[in-house]
């Protein structure tokens, strides 16, 4: 992880933390799959929870669950430069509130930040 | 832990895997509690974002179940097309997955191949994927080493004139990484 300028932009943290290549098991009796990390049958279920959800194939609950793992990097990177900011080594909760209030497209969780 | 008779409205992705995807993100960086609640909350939300839009398009299409197509076309129209090439690639990796699993099956029923093979040959293949990105990720490394290697050497020529003889220059590679 590179950590050049102590004051660094969203986009630069995103790009400057690689991660590792996500190993995923997917829970299924007999062979097993690394594709994702998050459980696809909780995945699926979330998605159900929702009574105007039609169902979904496989390979959608995979893109939903692939999504949201691409999801938690980017929130967790862009909270990461907000303590940076702060000039803290802990990653706080109202560092992910800043994630979530800096970007538009998370605008949709304004809601859960209450 | 889920809660299978319980209310579907309890329902998260297990912290552990959340826990798990933070550290991989950000190694060595502590993450307080409350804050990975809070991611936990976000997924759940996300999940719902993404479905509800998918579910959306979905029914404009004609189609009775959400294919992976919508589930793109969600994230696009929601402002998250930077995920969309990574979603192909698993989408892709899906596929090989099936069809190898496929072939695997009809090699079974044919020829009679034990299942402990078949795990095995799929171990070799995720084994192979692997050491692949090992190698790439090492290559980058060393480059980035030789990058800065270079820099430092170009730094000191400027400040000393003297150039020693068999210097490191010539030494391309690292022990350690």
């Amino acid at each position: 992880m590179e950590e050049r300028e102590s004051c660094v932009g969203l986009q630069q943290a995103r790009e400057s933390a690689q991660s590792l290549q996500p190993e995923v098991e997917v829970e299924r009796p007999g062979l097993q799959h690394k594709l994702l990390r998050l459980p696809l049958s909780r995945i699926k279920g979330l998605m159900k929870a929702d009574p105007d959800v039609s169902l979904a194939s496989q390979e959608a609950v995979f893109a939903i669950g692939k999504a949201t793992e691409l999801f938690v990097e980017v929130i967790v990177k862009d909270a990461y430069s907000f303590a940076l900011r702060g000039k803290r080594k802990t990653i706080q909760r109202k560092d992910v509130d800043n994630a979530v209030d800096a970007t538009d497209e998370f605008a949709f969780l304004e809601g859960t930040l209450d | 832990m889920a809660s299978a008779s319980g209310n579907d409205d309890d329902l998260t992705i297990p912290r552990a895997a959340i826990n798990k995807m933070i550290k991989e993100t950000l190694p060595n960086v502590r993450v307080a509690n409350e804050a990975r609640e809070l991611v936990v909350s976000c997924c759940t939300e996300f999940i719902h974002l993404i479905s509800s839009e998918a579910n959306e398009i979905c029914n404009k299409s004609e189609k009775k179940t959400i294919s992976p197509e919508h589930v793109i076309q969600a994230l696009e129209s929601l402002g998250f097309c930077s995920y969309i090439s990574e979603v192909k690639e698993v989408l892709q990796e899906c596929k090989t997955v099936a069809l190898k699993r496929r072939k695997a099956s009809s090699r079974l029923e044919n020829l009679g191949i034990p299942e402990e093979e078949l795990l095995r040959q799929q171990q070799e293949l995720f084994a192979k994927a692997r050491q692949q990105q090992a190698e790439l990720a090492q290559q980058e490394w060393l480059q980035m080493q030789q990058a800065a290697q270079q820099a430092q050497l170009a730094a000191s020529a400027t400040a000393n004139p003297v150039n020693k003889a068999g210097s490191s220059q010539d030494e391309e590679e690292e022990d350690d990484v």
